[in-house]
C-alpha cells in the first residue's frame, strides 16, 4: 500500500470512527479510516454490544422456556451446542461488519488495517496488519481510538481461565463456577449469559450496589432476581488476590459477607474500561492527553490541537457507542464547516441484563446531590397488564420532573425491554416535555410503553391505573 | 480544571496581550507568569493562581483583555479532569454550510503541502492562534450562551438551526406551546434584535388571498432563503420607521476624473476603483459632522445611542436577492483598501458565502443602483439604523456656472431617514455636506 493523504483521517473504526468517516465522506471529504482490527466495527460490533446481545437473546430464550414450564408449556432442559451458538453469534457479527465494509466502499472511504500512531500534527504512521508501514498525511484527524478492558495487577492475566468480556464472548466453555469481578453493566450481562448456560455465578462488587451509576430503586428488581438465581452476590467486597492452581483459581476476598477464600473455575474481570488515549502517539501531534488516558475535548469535539478532534470512549464517560456516534457526527460536521455542537441533554445507559435496567438524564441520586427540586412519578409494572402477560411483574418505571417547570429531567426503567422504552424518555427530555405532555400522549394498550405515560400521570395525579392517596397540598393538575 | 482569568490589577480595560509565556501541555507552578499585558502605564505579568498543566490557551498576542477575561484553562494537579469548556471553540457561524470561509478561519485548514511540522510545539502554537481567532469581536456576548443552551426550551433540531444561524437562543423568547422556541422563532430572530415577538399583523389588515388561476395560467415559485429572511426585516423597518426621503445631487465631475485615474492603475493590479468607495468615505465624513445620523433609538425610544464606530452597510444585488454586507471601520481605511474590500465582499455576497458576522453591526447603509440607472428612489431605512443613502446613475447635465451652462457630471442622491430622529432641515444639511465632500474630495483628507 502506498502512502496516503486525507482531508480527514479517522483513527479507529468503532461506532464513533465509522460514523465520523461516513459523515465526513458524505460531506465531501476525502477520508482515510485506520483500524488495527481486520473487521470494521470496533469493540461494539466485534467483541462488545452486538455479540453480547446475541448471547443474551439465547439466555432470554432459555429463561423464558424455563419460566413458561410453570405455566403449562414445557420444553425440557435445553441442549446447548456451544459451537453452533458461537457460529450464530459470529454470523451476526460478520453480517454487520461486512455491511460496514460495503458502506465504506460505497462512500469511497479508504480503509487501512493496521496500528496507527501520530508522528506529527499532520501525519500518522500505520504499522500494517499485513506487514510493512504506510504514512497518512492529513488536514484534519478524528481520534476514535476507543478503550480497552482494565486488568487487575494481582490476577494472573496469562492464565486462560481468567477472561475479560472479549474472552467471555468466545464462550469456549461453560465453567461450573464463574466469578464475575465487577457488578457493573458488562459483568452483569455476562453473568446473565453464563447463568442461563448453566454456570453457577458469584458476583463481587466493590461498591454497595450493583450498577452503581443507576438509582438503587431502579436496580433493585435486578438485584433481587440475581440474588435469588446466582450462587452469591457480594457487595462492598474486594478481591485481594488470585492464585492459579491446577484445580481452580483460588480467590481471596475481603468483604463483610464474603468468605475469605473460594475457588472458581473461571474468573471474568469486568472492572471497567480504560481509554486508549496514551497508545496512539498523541503527544507527537501535540494533542493533550490526561494522566488516565482521556483526551479532553470541547463541545465541538476539538482537542488541544484545533485541527485534531477526538470522540467516543477516548474522550470520556460514558463509554457508550451511541454517545460516540453522535460525537462523531459533530466532529465530521465541524470539520466540514458546519457549526455543530454536542449538546445532548441526555445520554441513555442500558444494562441488557434480565431484567434490563435503563436510565437517562438526571438520576435521583444526582438530583439529590445537586440539590435539584424534583418530583417523581413511579409506576410499578405489577400494575401493567402487558408485563404480567410476559410472565414478569418486578419491573418499574420512574420519571423525574423539575418541580418548577414540570419538565422531565430524568427517567429510570427496569424490566424486559427497558432499553427500548428509555428512548421515549430521552426524546421527551430533548423536547422539553412535561408530565402532561407525556401523560396526554396516547400510548398503545397493552404495552410496556404505557408505563412511561402512567409514571407521568402518577406525578401529575391523574393516574387511574393505581390508587395513590392524594398528598395534601400536592394537587398538580387543575383537571 | 480551572479557567484562569485576568485578576483585578487596577483600573484598566481592553489592554493588549503582548507576550505568552506558556503553551498547552506546559507544567506551571503557582505564581509562574502566564502572559504579559501592557496597559498605558506599565506591563504586568499575570501569574498562575495554582500549580498545574496548561490545557488550552484562550488568548493570543494582540488580543485585548479586561478583568475577568479568560486567559487559559489549567489542569490543577490532582484535580478531576473534565473536558474543557467550549467557549473558545465558538466559531463565527456561517450562513452557508459549505462555506469555505469556515475553513479559512481555521488555522489548520491549510494545504497538505505545507503541513507537517514535527514536534508538539507546532501544535501548541496553533492552539493559541485558534483560540484568538475564535473570539471575534462581533460574536459578542452570545458566544458563551451559544456554547450551551442550558435551560432553553428548544428541541435539538431548533438548537442546531440556531447554531447554524449564529443565534443565541438564551436571548430569544419562544412562541410555541409553553414558551417553546420554534423553528419559526429562530428564523424571525435571525434578523434584528430579539424584541417582543411579532404581533400577528399588528392590526394591519392582510391582503386578501386571490386565486389568480381564474384569470390565466400561473406558477408558484418559492422565495429564496435570502428573500424569506429579508422580507420580514424590510417590512418591519417600513412599518416602524416614519420615512422621509430627501433628494439632492452632487457634481462629481472632478471626482470621477480622479477615480478613473485610480481605476486605470488598479486594473493592472486586479481590482477596480468604483464610486462606492468614495461614497463610503464621504458618508463617514458626513456622519462625523452630523453624529445623529450615526445613532439609534433606544428600545424605549426616549434616548439616542450614539456610535463611536463607522461600519457601513452596502446593499448588494445577488442572484438570490438583496444582501447588505457590512464594511467595518470605514473611517480607518483608504480608497484603495476599501476598493479591494468591496470587490472581495461583493463577490462573496454573490456566491452566497457571507457569514452572519459579515452582515451585522452597520451604522448607516448605502444602496447604489448606479450601475443600472434611474433618477431617484426611496430606499428603506435598515432599522435600527436611522438613515440610508440611495444613489442612482450619474449623468452629464448642463449646469449654470453664473455665466454659462457647462457640462457637469451630476450624481442624484436619495437620502431616506427616520423622522423620529432626524428632521428635514438636518437631512438637507447632511445631504448638502455630503455633496460638498463629493464635489471637492480634497475635503476627505481634512
Amino acid at each position: 500500500m502506498e502512502n496516503q493523504t486525507a482531508e480527514v483521517l479517522v483513527l479507529g473504526a468503532g461506532p464513533g470512527g465509522y460514523t465520523a468517516a461516513f459523515r465526513a465522506a458524505d460531506l465531501g471529504k476525502k477520508v482515510v479510516l485506520v483500524d488495527r482490527e481486520p473487521a470494521l466495527g470496533g469493540v461494539c460490533l466485534n467483541v462488545g454490544c452486538i455479540p453480547s446481545k446475541a448471547l443474551l437473546h439465547a439466555a432470554r430464550v432459555i429463561a423464558e422456556t424455563r419460566e413458561m414450564s410453570e405455566n403449562g408449556v414445557s420444553f425440557g432442559p435445553p441442549e446447548i451446542d456451544l459451537g453452533r451458538l458461537r457460529a450464530w453469534k459470529d454470523g451476526v457479527v460478520g453480517r454487520l461488519t461486512g455491511g460496514l465494509a460495503t458502506l465504506a466502499r460505497q462512500r469511497k472511504v479508504t480503509t487501512i488495517r493496521g496500528y496507527g500512531r501520530f508522528t506529527s500534527p499532520h501525519e500518522l504512521a500505520v504499522e500494517l496488519a499485513e506487514g510493512g508501514a504506510v504514512s497518512v498525511v492529513f488536514e484534519h484527524a478524528i481520534i476514535a481510538a476507543g478503550s480497552e478492558a482494565i486488568t487487575l495487577p494481582f490476577i494472573p492475566a496469562s492464565d486462560p481461565r481468567v477472561i475479560d468480556s472479549t474472552g467471555a464472548l468466545e464462550v469456549e466453555e461453560v465453567p461450573s463456577r464463574l466469578l464475575v469481578i465487577g457488578g457493573g453493566i458488562i459483568g452483569l450481562e455476562m453473568a446473565t449469559v453464563y447463568h442461563e448456560l448453566g454456570a453457577q455465578i458469584t458476583v463481587v462488587e466493590l461498591l454497595d450496589q450493583l450498577i452503581p451509576g443507576a438509582d438503587r430503586d431502579v436496580v433493585a428488581p435486578l438485584a433481587k432476581r440475581v440474588a435469588r438465581l446466582y450462587e452469591n452476590v457480594f457487595l462492598r467486597t474486594r478481591v485481594t488476590g488470585v492464585e492459579a492452581r491446577p484445580d481452580g483459581l483460588a480467590v481471596s476476598l475481603d468483604g463483610a459477607k464474603a468468605p475469605a477464600t473460594d475457588t472458581f473455575d473461571r474468573i471474568l474481570v469486568a472492572v471497567g474500561r480504560r481509554p486508549n488515549g496514551s497508545l496512539i502517539g498523541a503527544e507527537r501531534a501535540g494533542v493533550a492527553v490526561d494522566p488516565s488516558g482521556f483526551i479532553p475535548v470541547s463541545k465541538q469535539m476539538r482537542t488541544s490541537v484545533p485541527h485534531i478532534f477526538a470522540i467516543g470512549d477516548v474522550v470520556g464517560q460514558p463509554m457508550l457507542a451511541h454517545k460516540a456516534m453522535h460525537e462523531a457526527k459533530v466532529a465530521a460536521e465541524v470539520i466540514a464547516g458546519k457549526n455543530s455542537f454536542f449538546d445532548a441533554r441526555a445520554i441513555p445507559s442500558v444494562a441488557y441484563t434480565d431484567p434490563e435496567v435503563a436510565w437517562a438524564g438526571v438520576t435521583e441520586n444526582e438530583a439529590k446531590a445537586a440539590g435539584v427540586a424534583y418530583g417523581k412519578g413511579v409506576f410499578p409494572w405489577a400494575a401493567s397488564g402487558r408485563s404480567l402477560t410476559l410472565g414478569r411483574s418486578e419491573g418499574m418505571t420512574k420519571v423525574l420532573f423539575d418541580e418548577a417547570s414540570g419538565r422531565i429531567i430524568g427517567c429510570g426503567i427496569t424490566g424486559p425491554s427497558a432499553g427500548d422504552l428509555i428512548a421515549e424518555a430521552v426524546l421527551a427530555i430533548e423536547m422539553g416535555a412535561d408530565a402532561a405532555d407525556i401523560g396526554l400522549t396516547i400510548h398503545p394498550h397493552p404495552t410496556l410503553s404505557e408505563t412511561v405515560a402512567m409514571a407521568a400521570e402518577a406525578f401529575e395525579g391523574t393516574i387511574t391505573d393505581l390508587y395513590l392517596p392524594r398528598r395534601p397540598g400536592t394537587a398538580r393538575s387543575a383537571t | 480544571m480551572t479557567d484562569v482569568s485576568v485578576p483585578d490589577l487596577g483600573d484598566f480595560a481592553d489592554v493588549p496581550v503582548i507576550e505568552i509565556h506558556v503553551a498547552p501541555g506546559d507544567v506551571v507552578s503557582n505564581e509562574d507568569p502566564l502572559v504579559t499585558l501592557e496597559s498605558d502605564k506599565a506591563t504586568m505579568d499575570i501569574p498562575s493562581p495554582a500549580a498545574g498543566t496548561v490545557r488550552e490557551l484562550r488568548v493570543k498576542v494582540g488580543d485585548l483583555v479586561s478583568r475577568g477575561s479568560v486567559i487559559l484553562s489549567l489542569d490543577t494537579e490532582g484535580a478531576e479532569v473534565e473536558p474543557p469548556p467550549l467557549t473558545d471553540q465558538q466559531e463565527p457561524p456561517t450562513l452557508d454550510a459549505a462555506d469555505p470561509l469556515a475553513a479559512a478561519r481555521e488555522p489548520a485548514a491549510r494545504s497538505i503541502a505545507e503541513a507537517p511540522v514535527p514536534g508538539a510545539t507546532a501544535g501548541a502554537g496553533e492552539v493559541g492562534a485558534a483560540a484568538g481567532a475564535s473570539a471575534p469581536a462581533g460574536a459578542g456576548a452570545g458566544a458563551e450562551a451559544l456554547a450551551d443552551f442550558d435551560g432553553v426550551h428548544a428541541s435539538p433540531g431548533v438548537r442546531r438551526l440556531a447554531r447554524e444561524l449564529g443565534l443565541d437562543l438564551t436571548a430569544l423568547s419562544g412562541t410555541g406551546p409553553k414558551g417553546r422556541i420554534t423553528k419559526e422563532d429562530v428564523i424571525a430572530g435571525v434578523r434584528g434584535p430579539a424584541t417582543a415577538p411579532p404581533v400577528a399583523g399588528a392590526g394591519i389588515p392582510e391582503v386578501p388571498a386571490q386565486d389568480f388561476s381564474k384569470f390565466g395560467p400561473v406558477e408558484v415559485r418559492p422565495l429564496t432563503r435570502i428573500q424569506r429572511l429579508s422580507g420580514p426585516a424590510l417590512h418591519r423597518s417600513w412599518l416602524n420607521v416614519p420615512h422621509v426621503t430627501h433628494d439632492d445631487e452632487a457634481d462629481i465631475t472632478d471626482l470621477d476624473a480622479y477615480r478613473r485615474e485610480l481605476d486605470t492603475a488598479a486594473k493592472a493590479e486586479g481590482y477596480r476603483v468604483t464610486l462606492l468607495a468614495f461614497l463610503l468615505k464621504a458618508s463617514v465624513s458626513a456622519l462625523r459632522e452630523f453624529p445623529k445620523f450615526n445613532s439609534s433609538l433606544t428600545p424605549e425610544k426616549d434616548a439616542l445611542i450614539y456610535k463611536g464606530y463607522y461600519h457601513l452597510g452596502v446593499a448588494v444585488d445577488t442572484p438570490d436577492g438583496l444582501v447588505v454586507p457590512v464594511i467595518r471601520d470605514v473611517d480607518r481605511k483608504g480608497i484603495t483598501e476599501l476598493s479591494r474590500e468591496l470587490g472581495v465582499t461583493s463577490a462573496r455576497a454573490r456566491e452566497g458565502k457571507l457569514g452572519m458576522a459579515d452582515l451585522q453591526g452597520a451604522c448607516f447603509t448605502i444602496s447604489s443602483l448606479g450601475g443600472i440607472g434611474g433618477t431617484s428612489f426611496t430606499p428603506i431605512v435598515n432599522a435600527p439604523e436611522v438613515a440610508i443613502l440611495g444613489v442612482v446613475r450619474s449623468k452629464m447635465a448642463p449646469v449654470w456656472d453664473g455665466e454659462a451652462f457647462v457640462p457637469r457630471l451630476m450624481l442624484p442622491l436619495s437620502l431616506s431617514y427616520d423622522h423620529r430622529v432626524i428632521d428635514g432641515a438636518l437631512a438637507a444639511r447632511f445631504a448638502r455636506y455630503l455633496c460638498g465632500v463629493l464635489e471637492d474630495i480634497r475635503r476627505l483628507v481634512l
